[in-house]
């Protein structure tokens, strides 16, 4: 039997950055649920922080690899996202970064090259140490800021008119601070990623001002061993950088498109009268929000830019209880209608029955008859469903 | 340019697209927006959280 009508089945999976997500808030804990989404979709839209192991990575051929900036602009209609088979890569070192630590970077870099056949561009230095800062914000999440963005969008800047670079990696100097409690708690799989909330800020930086994939490998000195490293955090204390995954994700990541209209405007009397155009022509494989099926997010993190937008389309928001956070909204605090799952193997669930076109409550032993509509109407007013 | 975070609260509004475009011009009046998101509900005095990183002043030009 073959079906007219049939669509990709697309799924965006969400896992905050410097939240403390319990999966997804270390070392690429959240891969193997993308692996999972990714058998039950036909595409998987997510973010380096699901998708980067250090070391570690999966490649996923039916997975988009976007960063937060452009997946929240994406979600809002103003971006499109645009698959590609191949990016050239360029590389931006803070010059921050000790000569031995920079020249690691360079070798994980060329390794990439030659045995995964990746294509890079020449790299920059940057002008200026990048002087990377961590904070805590008031919720528990993590955030931070570098004192020098200019030195890092110049430095992009080159890489992109002079390099003919397609996606940009960003390694920038982060402090070792190795005896931190924050720290600690990170290796034992607990706490908040002191560093994820300022690597977001660098690659966002760097996405808004360029439009180009974008992602960032903070540069560290290695750490003692430690018997008691969790296992969700130990792919990030397997070698000298935290790079290959990042490369390798853009090496495939979607280019970004928009939907910029220009103005007509009647000269005689000055006033705009319509608007036309696109600025990149349409492509058949282009996907925009209106194409997203699902969404998948922890249940106490749907506070953030791209679910409020989606939530007002028709993709379905699937909220997982487990994958506990920092935040504290949820989709019922917000009015957002959405299916409540407990785990991510639940939300694996939800996904096939929605994709297969199946009312979940149909997989309950017991499915109540129908009910004239004014009699539910008048129980939710009288706050009795 | 700077970058800084910063907090704000919202009086929630009962669509989401309102509440969205208020999140949105309270923000550019702190700067360009980089990050946001809701972080804490109140439900009794109807107060939505924020905590934001926004860019204040933006030249890359050669130094």
């Amino acid at each position: 039997m073959q079906f007219v009508s049939q669509r990709p089945y697309t799924v965006m999976l969400i896992v905050p950055t410097g939240v403390g997500a319990a999966v997804g808030g270390y070392a690429g804990d959240a891969l193997p649920v993308a692996r999972a989404i990714a058998q039950v979709a036909d595409r998987l839209i997510t973010h380096p922080n699901v998708l980067n192991g250090a070391q570690l990575y999966w490649p996923l051929p039916n997975a988009l690899y976007v960063e937060g900036y452009a997946l929240d602009q994406f979600a809002a209609g103003r971006w499109g996202l645009r698959p590609v088979h191949q990016n050239r890569v360029g590389l931006v070192l803070d010059c921050g970064i000790e000569p031995d630590l920079r020249q690691r970077h360079l070798q994980a870099a060329d390794a990439t090259r030659a045995t995964l056949g990746l294509s890079l561009s020449d790299y920059v230095v940057t002008d200026a140490p990048l002087g990377v800062t961590l904070q805590t914000a008031a919720s528990g999440a993590t955030w931070g800021t570098i004192q020098n963005p200019d030195s890092l969008l110049r430095a992009v800047d080159k890489l992109i008119t002079q390099a003919g670079a397609e996606a940009i990696a960003v390694v920038v100097r982060f402090p070792d601070d190795e005896g931190s409690d924050a720290l600690q708690q990170y290796r034992q799989g607990q706490g908040v990623d002191p560093l994820a909330g300022a690597e977001a800020v660098i690659s966002h930086l760097v996405v808004r001002t360029f439009r180009v994939p974008c992602a960032h490998a903070p540069a560290l000195l290695p750490l003692p061993l430690d018997p008691l490293l969790a296992p969700k955090s130990a792919a990030e204390e397997l070698g000298h950088t935290f790079l290959p995954c990042v490369l390798v994700g853009l090496s495939r990541a979607p280019q970004i498109v928009s939907q910029i209209v220009s103005p007509i405007v009647d000269q005689t009397v000055g006033q705009t009268v319509g608007q036309m155009g696109t600025q990149n022509p349409a492509q058949p494989g282009d996907i925009w929000a209106n194409q997203v099926d699902a969404l998948v997010v922890p249940a106490t993190a749907c506070g953030g830019s791209a679910v409020l937008s989606l939530s007002q389309s028709r993709t379905r928001l699937i909220t997982v209880g487990s994958n506990t956070t920092r935040m504290q909204v949820t989709a019922a605090s917000l009015g957002l209608p959405a299916i409540a799952v407990n785990s991510y193997l639940e939300a694996l669930g939800a996904l096939v029955a929605h994709r297969a076109g199946i009312d979940p409550t149909a997989l309950d032993p017991q499915l109540p008859a129908l009910q004239p509509l004014d009699k539910t109407l008048n129980r939710k007013a009288n706050g009795k469903c | 340019m700077l970058i800084q975070l910063i907090e704000l609260e919202i009086g929630l509004l009962p669509a989401v697209a309102e509440l969205e475009t208020a999140i949105a011009t309270r923000l550019q009046q702190h700067g360009e927006p980089l990050r946001w998101a809701i972080t804490q509900i109140d439900p009794v005095r109807q107060i939505a959280h924020i905590e934001a990183v926004v860019t204040v002043g933006d030249d890359h030009s050669s130094p």
